[in-house]
């Protein structure tokens, strides 16, 4: 394996870990969603990784090196891994060029023209920061840790001050300039469709812990538990001889006639199809519908039996 | 669970030790001062106690309500209208508020005494145009309340910027709000903008109360006996030590709870508002209103800068003749030289400390930071004596080196005094600045010192051109520090000043002061449009 990460931990001034014990690895040219909801130590995660934080316990290895363990630890600015931060730092007395360039070591340098054509930033060399738009600061940032041909690159929520136009483009891009340049690289977000967008395998976290570490297709279908099932995609609650079962909302069919009705709520278009959500038994369920249905209103739906979903009782009160 | 290492775990270990190494270095006049005060053996206490303390201290306290009262209202009334009234001069008005930061106290003072005085303009026009009168107004001008009101008039500046800019920052949104609500201008300026002001007009308030506590050559001029001319004369007077050193704790435990109140104060009472971020219109003002709100903002800086400069200009020109040019040359060339090596000294320690507070995160550097931003609320006549107490000390082991009468003994006083001066523009401007910078530059290849070099040292130029021009100009108008510590036949601008008004000579000390004034005033108007151009202000 390309990275592994073995038994880390990460506490700061208790003894409450924001890390525990975490284990996983990542293949060499991979891209691995790390995905949490916001607090949940995610930077801590990236920063224990690249060195700006020193691990606690356990051992972190790249490229078969050890980076961090009990007796070692490499500085920072030794580790060959490129970060690209939240909020796009880039220097502000600093032009472009020069920020690309910054502390640049001279057998890199012929990657110039590469990564400013990969990364479009051709015309904007002599500009400052702040002549920039979110999507140039941010691919500046990528062109930045990308040139010097780092073994790991670490992206925190990169996406998350952009609006949503530019966002879906910059995604695709950053996804084409990683595949490109063949960079493993662990991408931190709190949003889904992030995931799902770029990621070979996704790694969910949650409470310190990680819940589950798979790939999109296998985490859909079949979550570990309730939490990684919730955050893959909505889930309707269904009570069935005593117990409770979940179904997702495309597995939903309207019908003419069934013992399920669904008082309806609200119905909205939203491109391909209408989404509607409603009240069964007390429960709020979503689904969907290629037609318009009138609010206020009993629908009649289907499902069919092998689409639930059943957790333990335990494992329920992640919907609370 | 596996926890291994419980010890805190600072990282850049030799930074740490070098900043707490250095920090004890400029504590130790504080430290001397405690050391002496618990070994001193002798019975004047009893004498302070039943003689002067609570002379010393009434008037120290009545000197500081004067100065504070009228300083809030020189520095905060003609913030508010320049803040959201339009008129003719606003700008103007504005730069030239700050101008009587060039003016030292005691040259106010000795200025007005004056101007007020029997042979002054004042009651000689008095006299030959209406003498009925005049009688009335010769009066001894010498008084502990006209010295308050002059120190405010010296001091008001500390409390107009941080309002001025307080105003400036809490902004359009909170003023639309309020008049959305019903509430008139006064009404929103004493119930919105006056409570979210409240902790940045205490911290000028505090530095204005600090120079009060600190004043030396005003008060000893106007004969009103505070701690502090208290300890000069224990020290040099009457050669009692003893009474020296406990006055100066007295004075530093006054200090210290000032320092604590307004710590703990603007720790309860800070807010967290969004900043200005729309552009605020002013109000254009039209008829009487207009020229009362002019008249409001001309009196501090009529009688705080322009009456002071006309009168010291007219000395100037009246004693032209007399004026020794190369002894003037001379101790303006002391004072650039000795301000200078300062606060180059000053930015640098300031640097260091808050470089090492950045890069550590550790508590102790924020301790460490704390203690020493306390030297300048520490008066320098305290600090003198600590030094001179530690340094006799010192001698007495090396035979062969003297430090007292040195310049590395004065030069180190200021530092102590002056630290927390320079530390201010550039802790705000490294606050400024997200953590996510120094991460990248770490992650980009960058060790502690490099981080410094090619990351801060471009990042902060401007904060650091701040620091050094208002330590210089600080470092250029100080008088006690310069008295006590200057070597031998080593005189400035404002030891010279003190020196001629102490005789009796006040038209000749005029020249001295005008250098001092027209340095620190240029000084000030680049400093107000660097400022202006950072800030941003409205």
């Amino acid at each position: 394996m390309y990275l592994e990460v073995k038994n880390l931990v990460k506490y700061y001034y208790d003894d409450i870990p924001i890390i525990k014990k975490l284990n996983f690895s990542v293949k060499k040219g991979e891209i691995i969603s790390f995905l949490g909801e916001s607090g949940s130590g995610k930077t801590t995660f990236l920063k224990c990784i690249s060195g700006l934080e020193k691990i606690n316990s356990g051992t972190i290895l790249l490229n078969k090196t050890i980076l961090n363990n009990k007796n070692i630890f490499i500085k920072p600015q030794n580790r060959k891994i490129g970060f690209v931060f939240q909020d796009y730092p880039l220097f502000p007395h600093l032009n472009l060029k020069d920020n690309i360039t910054f502390n640049l070591k001279p057998k890199f340098v012929k990657n110039l023209d590469y990564m400013i054509s990969l990364t479009r930033l051709k015309n904007l060399l002599s500009r400052y920061p702040h002549e920039l738009s979110g999507g140039e600061q941010q691919r500046a940032c990528i062109a930045r840790a990308l040139i010097r041909e780092p073994d790991l690159l670490l992206l925190d929520e990169p996406f998350s001050n952009l609006d949503s136009n530019i966002k879906f483009s910059m995604r695709d891009e950053i996804y084409k300039i990683i595949k490109e340049t063949n960079t493993t690289t662990i991408l931190v977000t709190h949003d889904i469709n992030d995931s799902l967008n770029i990621a070979d395998r996704i790694l969910i976290f949650k409470a310190g812990v990680l819940q589950q570490y798979d790939n999109p297709v296998n985490m859909y279908c079949e979550p570990a538990n309730c939490y990684c099932a919730k955050v893959l995609g909505d889930l309707n609650q269904i009570d069935l001889d005593n117990k409770t079962f979940y179904l997702r909302p495309e597995n939903i069919d309207i019908v003419k006639k069934s013992k399920h009705k669904v008082y309806i709520e609200k119905c909205f278009f939203q491109g391909k199809e209408y989404r509607v959500t409603g009240k069964i038994n007390g429960h709020s369920w979503c689904f969907f519908s290629k037609i318009p249905l009138k609010l206020f209103e009993n629908v009649c739906i289907s499902y069919n039996p092998k689409d639930l979903i059943f957790f333990d009782s335990m494992c329920n009160n992640f919907f609370e | 669970m596996e926890i291994k290492n419980k010890t805190l775990v600072f990282e850049n270990k030799r930074w740490v030790i070098g900043s707490v190494l250095l920090s004890l270095i400029l504590l130790i006049p504080i430290f001397t001062l405690f050391y002496k005060l618990f070994s001193y053996r002798g019975n004047s206490f009893e004498y302070l106690w039943e003689n002067i303390l609570w002379d010393y201290s009434f008037n120290t306290f009545y000197l500081i309500f004067i100065t504070a009262f009228f300083s809030l209202i020189f520095g905060i009334v003609p913030a508010w209208f320049i803040s959201i009234y339009e008129f003719r001069g606003r700008k103007f008005l504005d730069v030239v508020l700050y101008l009587p930061l060039a003016i030292p106290s005691y040259i106010m003072a000795f200025t007005y005494s004056d101007i007020l005085s029997f042979t002054g303009p004042i009651q000689t026009f008095l006299k030959k145009n209406f003498f009925i009168i005049s009688n009335f107004f010769n009066q001894d001008y010498l008084q502990i309340e006209i010295l308050g009101i002059i120190m405010a008039l010296a001091l008001y500046p500390y409390i107009y910027t941080v309002s001025r800019l307080s105003f400036s920052m809490v902004g359009a949104n909170y003023i639309n709000i309020s008049k959305n609500l019903g509430l008139t201008s006064f009404k929103t300026f004493y119930k919105i903008i006056l409570p979210l002001s409240r902790p940045a007009i205490f911290s000028g308030l505090f530095l204005v109360l600090m120079e009060v506590l600190n004043e030396y050559g005003a008060v000893k001029y106007f004969g009103v006996n505070t701690y502090t001319t208290g300890i000069f004369r224990a020290w040099f007077s009457m050669d009692d030590v003893g009474t020296a050193i406990q006055l100066s704790i007295i004075l530093l435990i006054v200090v210290f709870s000032f320092f604590y109140i307004e710590k703990y104060y603007n720790s309860k009472r800070k807010f967290y508002y969004r900043t200005n971020s729309k552009i605020q219109y002013l109000t254009k003002l039209l008829g009487l209103k207009k020229y009362f709100v002019i008249l409001i903002c001309i009196v501090p800086f009529l009688f705080g800068f322009l009456i002071p400069l006309f009168f010291i200009s007219n000395n100037v020109f009246l004693t032209f003749y007399k004026t020794d040019f190369g002894d003037l040359f001379e101790l303006t060339y002391n004072s650039i030289l000795v301000s200078s090596i300062s606060s180059f000294l000053i930015i640098a320690i300031a640097l260091f400390f808050l470089f090492v507070e950045k890069i550590s995160k550790t508590r102790i550097n924020y301790f460490i930071s704390q203690s020493i931003s306390m030297g300048y609320a520490v008066p320098g006549a305290v600090i003198g004596l600590g030094i001179i107490i530690f340094f006799t000390y010192l001698d007495s082991l090396f035979y062969s080196f003297t430090f007292l009468g040195s310049f590395i003994l004065l030069i180190f006083a200021y530092c102590i005094r002056f630290l927390a001066v320079g530390k201010s523009p550039i802790k705000s401007s490294l606050e400024k600045h997200p953590d996510s910078y120094d991460d990248t530059a770490k992650n980009l290849g960058l060790g502690p010192l490099k981080l410094l070099q090619k990351l801060h040292f471009p990042i902060n130029k401007f904060a650091l051109i701040t620091a050094f021009i208002v330590t210089f100009i600080d470092l250029m108008k100080e008088l006690p520090i310069t008295l006590i510590l200057r070597p031998f036949n080593f005189d400035t601008l404002a030891t010279q000043t003190y020196e001629f008004a102490v005789e009796e000579m006040i038209p000749l000390s005029s020249i001295y002061s005008f250098m001092i004034i027209f340095i620190g005033s240029i000084l000030l108007f680049f400093l107000k449009n660097l400022i202006n151009k950072q800030a941003n202000v409205s």
